[in-house]
């Protein structure tokens, strides 16, 4: 079994190195169409968490001070239940604010550390009756005027635009994403069917000798499957980069609200990365599978 | 040890290579197929390994009807028979020992066997001393030795050889003949195709002729025509 083993790796690294140019053109397609996918993930979810307070037609959120007084809250919600331009609103107090706020910021416990619930601002999330922007702005000026009130944000423009430019970047990456996998998993059958083509007289020595189909197919599968890997393995980086460049864009944007950035949690960025990786695994595996029961039956 | 139940073999549907042909081979016995190009003795090969299946009729091997043999167990059919090509299919950039090693390698020998069979089966095949040489610094003759050491390596029941002596001079295909009449001897079911009457008629042994698909002759003790 071990000596299996060392066979197929044998077997699997001189084919790739024969074949050096066509591997190395598979290997950056699936890296250059896995890097788009990711991206594309990363742009959705990085839109996600910037707009997130403002999603199920939430247009406008009041932040009341942190020591903001009881009766001052009474105030608002007294306004909030009864006026006929309010449709519906969700308290956020200063312990549901800060659980976000740590889960918002997990990868930063710095951050988190400097803050306590006690210093965080409860609010209102609140959809209006009529979503017109003019409407929501009127309104915001007169909650802001209320006592206890720290600062109104609303569902501007800008936040309005962030949603349909991450919308749209990430559905357009994603469409070349999926043509460009497509490309590369044709790349990857055309690599391993060249490598095929190399060793047809070894291939047919092996069938009439009786090896079994699986012992002559694992090394071409292998080599598909590493393309994707290695393409994959590529992508990875490239993804990380797209992080921080895409934080730090949207970042010094105004758009940003209270708490809110375009931040897309470290961890997020690794789960994609996991996921590029299997699928430039499958990438391969597919490829080659396709170009091994083409090409390679008794 | 083989035997052929009026099978009929025909490529596209149009093409017969092979017309209710029904033949048995003992074991232990060497047969002569013979036949001008296109009378289906390559077919007749190919149908024993299950290179190919026949549209009607039954082949049976070692008592299995490998017609019917799903795909899987193909390859374990094909280690008890030996194949030997016209233009030998030696692996160019591997030595003599590594082109016989091959054929065990591939069906997962351990290597302690590896390393005790090849070097006996070179003895026998004369090869001892070449051993470590590419196939082309070989004579065609001793090219066609290490593919015969490759089919046999394994000790198949059956050896099947498809013109083996076609690209040599007839000294060379004697030497040939005289390895494959050993190996047959040593009790190795022996059918080989060929159209050399040279051979056919010095070594007297079983002829069956083929025509066009149709079996016109199976004489033991035979001669070309």
């Amino acid at each position: 079994m071990i000596f299996r083993f060392w066979y197929f790796i044998r077997e699997t690294f001189v084919s790739l190195w024969r074949n050096l140019s066509l591997t190395l053109a598979a290997i950056l397609t699936v890296a250059i169409s896995l890097a788009l996918v990711g991206s594309s993930l990363l742009i959705r979810e990085g839109a996600n968490q910037a707009t997130a307070q403002f999603q199920e037609g939430v247009e406008f959120i009041v932040f009341m001070n942190a020591d903001a007084l009881e009766n001052q809250n009474e105030a608002i919600r007294k306004v909030l239940d009864t006026s006929p331009a309010i449709n519906e609103y969700v308290y956020v107090d200063k312990f549901a604010a800060y659980e976000e706020f740590r889960e918002l910021f997990v990868d930063k416990p710095e951050l988190v550390e400097s803050v306590t619930p006690e210093i965080m601002p409860p609010s209102y999330r609140i959809v209006p009756t009529d979503p017109d922007a003019d409407n929501v702005t009127e309104l915001a000026r007169q909650f802001s005027e209320q006592p206890g009130v720290k600062e109104v944000a609303t569902a501007t423009e800008a936040i309005r635009q962030i949603e349909d430019f991450s919308t749209r970047v990430s559905q357009a990456l994603l469409l070349a994403a999926i043509v460009l996998v497509a490309v590369s998993a044709v790349l990857i059958l055309n690599t391993v069917f060249t490598a095929i083509s190399a060793r047809k007289t070894e291939i047919e020595v092996m069938k009439l000798v009786g090896a079994t189909n699986w012992f002559i197919r694992i090394p071409f599968m292998l080599e598909g499957t590493i393309h994707g890997l290695m393409g994959a393995g590529l992508a990875v980086p490239a993804l990380f980069v797209v992080d921080s460049k895409v934080l730090a864009y949207f970042q010094e944007s105004e758009a940003v609200p209270l708490f809110r950035g375009f931040a897309v949690p470290d961890g997020f960025v690794w789960n994609t990365s996991i996921w590029i990786l299997v699928i430039g695994a499958a990438i391969g595996m597919i490829g080659s599978a396709f170009a091994v029961t083409r090409y390679l039956d008794v | 040890m083989i035997r052929f139940e009026t099978v009929t073999k025909t490529y596209k549907g149009e093409v017969v290579a092979l017309r209710e042909a029904s033949a048995e081979i003992q074991r232990g016995e060497f047969v002569f197929l013979v036949g001008p190009s296109g009378s289906g003795k390559s077919t007749f090969i190919r149908l024993i390994n299950r290179e190919e299946v026949p549209d009607a009729g039954k082949i049976l091997v070692a008592g299995k009807d490998v017609s019917s043999l799903s795909s899987w167990k193909v390859p374990y059919l094909r280690r008890n028979i030996g194949y030997v090509f016209q233009d030998y299919k030696l692996l160019p950039k591997k030595t003599v020992t590594e082109n016989v090693a091959f054929a065990l390698e591939v069906i997962g020998r351990p290597r302690p066997i590896i390393k005790r069979q090849v070097p006996a089966i070179l003895e026998l095949v004369g090869l001892s001393r070449k051993a470590d040489r590419l196939p082309e610094e070989l004579s065609g003759g001793e090219q066609q030795r290490v593919s015969i050491a490759r089919a046999f390596v394994n000790r198949p029941l059956i050896l099947l050889a498809d013109e083996p002596t076609g690209n040599l001079d007839p000294a060379t295909s004697v030497g040939i003949m005289r390895l494959l009449d050993r190996i047959n001897r040593s009790g190795t079911t022996v059918v080989m195709a060929t159209h050399d009457r040279g051979i056919v008629d010095t070594m007297r042994r079983r002829v069956i002729e083929l025509d066009r698909g149709i079996l016109v002759r199976d004489e033991s003790r035979g001669v070309y025509e």
